[in-house]
């Protein structure tokens, strides 16, 4: 008798080898661009002046990240970005933790009226409101301050629904065996709640913090300041004298620097913003 | 009666108080301010005349706002499709737990960490006249290099390219989410049943995320339906406002002309487009059984 | 410290449904209790009224005499151990039952000497610095009962908490539970649908049906002789045989009941007893009846299914009529599926039933 021939593994019924090469030609693509900045970043500008396809070839050199150093604009928007990245995220923790159990656990007049508002305050984009709101801002004077760039992150729906979901998710039976244990309500959010939420609260907190240090159009428009740019402003700024051929290695090394925040914060803690991502727009 | 803690309470509401305040401060009351600027010949500090519906007739009539209209119609029509169908073909190919798998997923995804500053900066480098990427490329294959920032046609092409780059992840991971939740069990009885890997394509995947793909689509479109950045970064909206989208024609005449009133009116046509996508989609998630 | 409790005309209604009806029951103190029913009955929410966590639509609940049904759950002076046993996840074992003492301000060593004496009563003390989730479903089980003492309640709920442990550790902390209810004697209340747990536990059983008390009494009473048709079918494994009457007359010293497939059984319920035929029914418990030795005569039964478990031999069969009829052998018995029996009936066993499912009282 012959051996019979294998031709079937069980593991190939969910992807398959061409499928994966594909994958692999297109990671070519994504990475491409970002290895082309690398390249010019550790590049003279002098050979590059000659022309960048000296990128290829030697030599290479830091010169371009040491005069970063110099330039102390970077790290004053740096300290800017960090500053009103933690703000913003710390408000959105409290106010979507409190608001979150509030609505996944508690029984008040007009709940479900006020969380269906709340939900619609998901479909309004940014746009629709940013004119009026800045205008409110040059009332209150508060262009050109962190709290000024803070403070519209608050309002952002997300961060409720978020926590609302996580704190249904909680057995009911735990809050009642705290009522039996003679808890206050505050108690048992502060004491019982909040410790069970700490993944969630990771995962919202560091989705929010990426969010606030990669926003774009607020800071734009409130803060008019050079020195009260964030990074992502004042990387923007630096673009508009693009001119050709001349810095290219410096804004190269000043883009690859700029990045890093967001990138460690990736690599780090990759999982909770995969779950952020998939578990919150998917529902 | 006992004070039952399940009992509803005016004093429960205090936890979402907070919150509250600031979601009607700084998102109610600006959406409403908004509109009502919008029917005003209004400045930097408030609303001057009330002109009723002229401003929203002036946008509409005005040929900068149609071809910003047209040129967002267009980059929707392209990069949204791209986005799903390159989201899906990664989602279908990753989706298994290996070590690769999870380096091209971690990969795919990395990019959407970055802000917009970073990824056209990035993108311009790769598309400057002469000096970029893709220029040292056609030369070393003997095709002249094109100036794809400053080409109509090719500008909006441009920063679709970036946009799909930068956002490619979260389809990708939408999907993949979607992918898990298929029961094995259903390829395990296609296998059985001799199933090709087309038809169990076909007749399983596709069908058992059909929902997703809808969701992904609209989430997709109300996203890139607010193009801004990157056109503003990479190509300012030119040649001769070829690439300029509607977000930026809000920048431009709400904060750089001053014409509060009028960019009011014109951010309500863009809510309005956004939220019968937005309506679509609690449609959709609403919508228990799949199709 | 321990203490009765009093219910009064409770009822729970949501809306247009109601669930409980009008139940009244008083508890003495030191007394284990027992709530049984088949789920849906309402045991599990007149538990959580009790102890607070729902709401009381009509009537009151008094505990140790001081009226509660007014008081948030935590000033009620219950613990209630939850079939899922709802330990706080974050806390350890020592946590975990420190957290109600710490909450009405009981000085530290206090707190620190009662959370140590409940450890030892329940062998945990090796476990007191663990989190939940490093510990087996009996010792979370342990915990959880741990958590309950601590507090020196006027009395114990327990909703369903055996349910989740597997066949050998629920007979093993039923054995326990019975222990510690004799060593602390405090009031207990123990919600469940497992009659075996109740017989075993219970100085008195509560039978519970559709939002109402059915029978109120010991385990022994419950079973000997149950008030109504739904109690004698819910206790006792196999189920009582149930068969119709065609007629009721008055007989030698008893009543003289015609029974579907038994024919004319001379029994001892008092010949006075008014009750209609119509809807009547006659209950045997099948270890009430015997298989006749060789020879002797008895209602001819033919053997369909012959289940042998060891100690005893379960015959399911068919009377001439075609009524089926359940009887319990001896373990050794020679029967076989198909073969005809001749059965035994034993008269002063018998339960008899009005059309309204009532126990006609009377007849041993």
């Amino acid at each position: 008798m012959r051996e019979p021939e294998v031709t079937y593994k069980p593991e190939s019924l969910t992807a398959s080898r061409p499928l994966l090469w594909g994958a692999a030609v297109l990671s070519l693509i994504m990475m491409a661009p970002v290895a082309w900045l690398v390249g010019l970043s550790i590049k003279s500008n002098q050979d590059l002046m000659m022309g960048t396809d000296s990128v290829f070839r030697f030599p290479y050199t830091l010169v371009n990240y040491l005069n970063i150093l110099h330039s102390s604009q970077v790290f004053g928007w740096l300290l800017n970005s960090v500053i009103v990245a933690t703000g913003h995220t710390l408000g959105v923790l409290v106010l979507s933790s409190l608001a979150g159990y509030g609505f996944a656990r508690l029984e008040f007049p007009f709940r479900r009226t006020v969380f269906v508002i709340v939900l619609f305050g998901l479909a309004v984009p940014e746009q629709a409101v940013i004119i009026a709101r800045h205008q409110m801002f040059s009332w209150l004077n508060l262009h050109n301050t962190y709290l000024g760039l803070m403070l519209p992150g608050f309002s952002s729906a997300f961060g409720v629904f978020l926590m609302t979901q996580f704190f249904r998710a909680i057995p009911k039976d735990i809050d009642e065996a705290a009522l039996l244990d003679n808890a206050s309500q505050f108690r048992i959010f502060w004491k019982i709640m909040l410790p069970l939420t700490l993944p969630a609260q990771a995962t919202l907190g560091i989705f929010t913090f990426l969010g606030a240090w990669n926003d774009y159009w607020w800071p734009l428009i409130s803060a008019t300041r050079k020195e009260m740019y964030t990074l992502t402003i004042g990387i923007a700024s630096s673009q508009t004298n693009f001119a050709q051929s001349e810095g290219l290695g410096f804004l190269a090394a000043q883009a690859v620097f700029a990045s890093l925040p967001a990138i460690i914060v990736y690599l780090i803690f990759q999982r909770h913003i995969v779950t952020a991502v998939s578990g919150g727009a998917v529902k | 009666m006992a004070e039952s803690y399940r009992r509803s309470q005016w004093s429960h509401g205090l936890f979402i108080l907070p919150y509250l305040c600031f979601f009607l401060v700084l998102l109610v009351f600006p959406l409403f301010w908004g509109m009502w600027l919008s029917l005003h010949k209004a400045d930097l500090f408030g609303p001057g005349r009330f002109v009723g519906l002229t401003n929203y007739t002036r946008v509409l009539a005005d040929p900068v706002f149609l071809q910003a209209l047209r040129n967002t119609i267009i980059f929707v029509a392209v990069s949204v499709p791209a986005l799903v169908v390159i989201g899906l073909f990664l989602a279908l190919a990753l989706n298994r737990t290996t070590r690769a798998t999870s380096f091209f997923r971690g990969l795919f995804f990395s990019s959407s960490v970055l802000s917009v500053t970073i990824v056209t900066l990035i993108w311009r480098f790769v598309f400057i006249p002469g000096d970029g990427l893709l220029a040292v490329l056609f030369k070393q294959v003997g095709l002249t290099p094109i100036s794809f920032l400053s080409t109509s046609g090719w500008s909006l092409f441009s920063v679709g390219a970036a946009t799909v780059w930068w956002c490619i992840g979260l389809p990708m991971m939408l999907f993949l989410a979607a992918l898990q939740q298929v029961p094995q069990d259903l390829y395990e009885a296609a296998a059985l049943d001799n199933a090709s890997g087309w038809r169990v394509l076909t007749r399983i995947t596709l069908p058992s995320i059909a929902r997703t793909i809808v969701l992904v689509t609209i989430i997709q479109i109300v996203l890139q339906f607010q193009l801004f950045g990157q056109a503003q970064l990479m190509t300012n909206g030119g040649p001769s406002g070829t690439s300029r989208p509607l977000v930026m024609y809000i920048y431009e005449v709400g904060f750089v002309r001053w014409d509060i009133g009028r960019g009011a009116a014109a951010s309500q046509i863009l809510f309005l487009i956004i939220l019968v996508a937005a309506m679509a989609q609690y449609i959709v998630s609403s919508r228990k059984t799949e199709a | 410290m321990s203490a009765s409790i009093e219910l009064e005309n409770v009822s729970k209604r949501y809306g247009a449904l109601t669930v409980l009806d009008d139940i009244s029951l008083s508890i003495a103190a030191g007394e284990f209790v027992v709530f049984l029913g088949p789920s849906g009955c309402g045991k599990s929410t007149l538990l959580r009224m009790i102890a607070g966590l729902e709401d009381v639509s009509s009537g009151t609940i008094s505990v140790g005499g001081r009226r509660v049904d007014t008081l948030p759950p935590g000033k009620r002076g219950v613990a209630m151990v939850f079939q899922s046993y709802a330990l706080y996840p974050h806390m350890t074992v020592r946590q975990n039952m420190a957290f109600g003492l710490e909450n009405i301000g009981v000085p530290k060593d206090e707190i620190g000497r009662r959370v140590k004496a409940a450890a030892q009563t329940l062998e945990i003390d090796h476990l007191i610095d663990r989190k939940p989730q490093k510990l087996s479903g009996g010792q979370r089980q342990r915990v959880a009962i741990g958590r309950a003492i601590v507090k020196e309640p006027a009395a114990f709920l327990f909703d369903e908490p055996l349910s989740n442990l597997d066949a050998a550790l629920r007979g093993r902390t039923r054995l326990e539970l019975a222990q510690l209810h004799a060593r602390l004697g405090s009031t207990m209340i123990f919600v469940t649908h497992d009659q075996v747990e109740a017989m075993t536990l219970a100085d008195r059983i509560v039978i519970m049906n559709a939002r109402r008390i059915e029978q109120i009494g010991t385990p022994m009473e419950i079973y000997q002789r149950p008030a109504t048709r739904f109690v004698a079918s819910f206790i006792g494994s196999p189920t009582m045989n149930f068969l119709p009457l065609t007629a009721i007359e008055k007989g030698q010293s008893g009543l003289a009941l015609s029974v579907a497939g038994l024919g004319r059984v001379e029994t001892s319920f008092p010949s006075q007893t008014k009750i209609d035929v119509e809807g009547a029914s006659l209950g045997i418990r099948a270890e009430d009846l015997s298989i006749s030795a060789e020879g002797e005569t008895g209602i001819p039964l033919k053997a369909e299914i012959v289940e042998r478990l060891g100690d005893r031999t379960l015959v399911y069969g068919v009377l001439g009529d075609g009524s089926k009829l359940t009887v319990e052998a001896d373990g050794r018995a020679a029967v076989r599926a198909g073969e005809v029996l001749q059965v035994r009936l034993a008269p002063d066993t018998f339960h008899l039933f009005a059309a309204d499912g009532r126990a006609v009282r009377g007849g041993q």
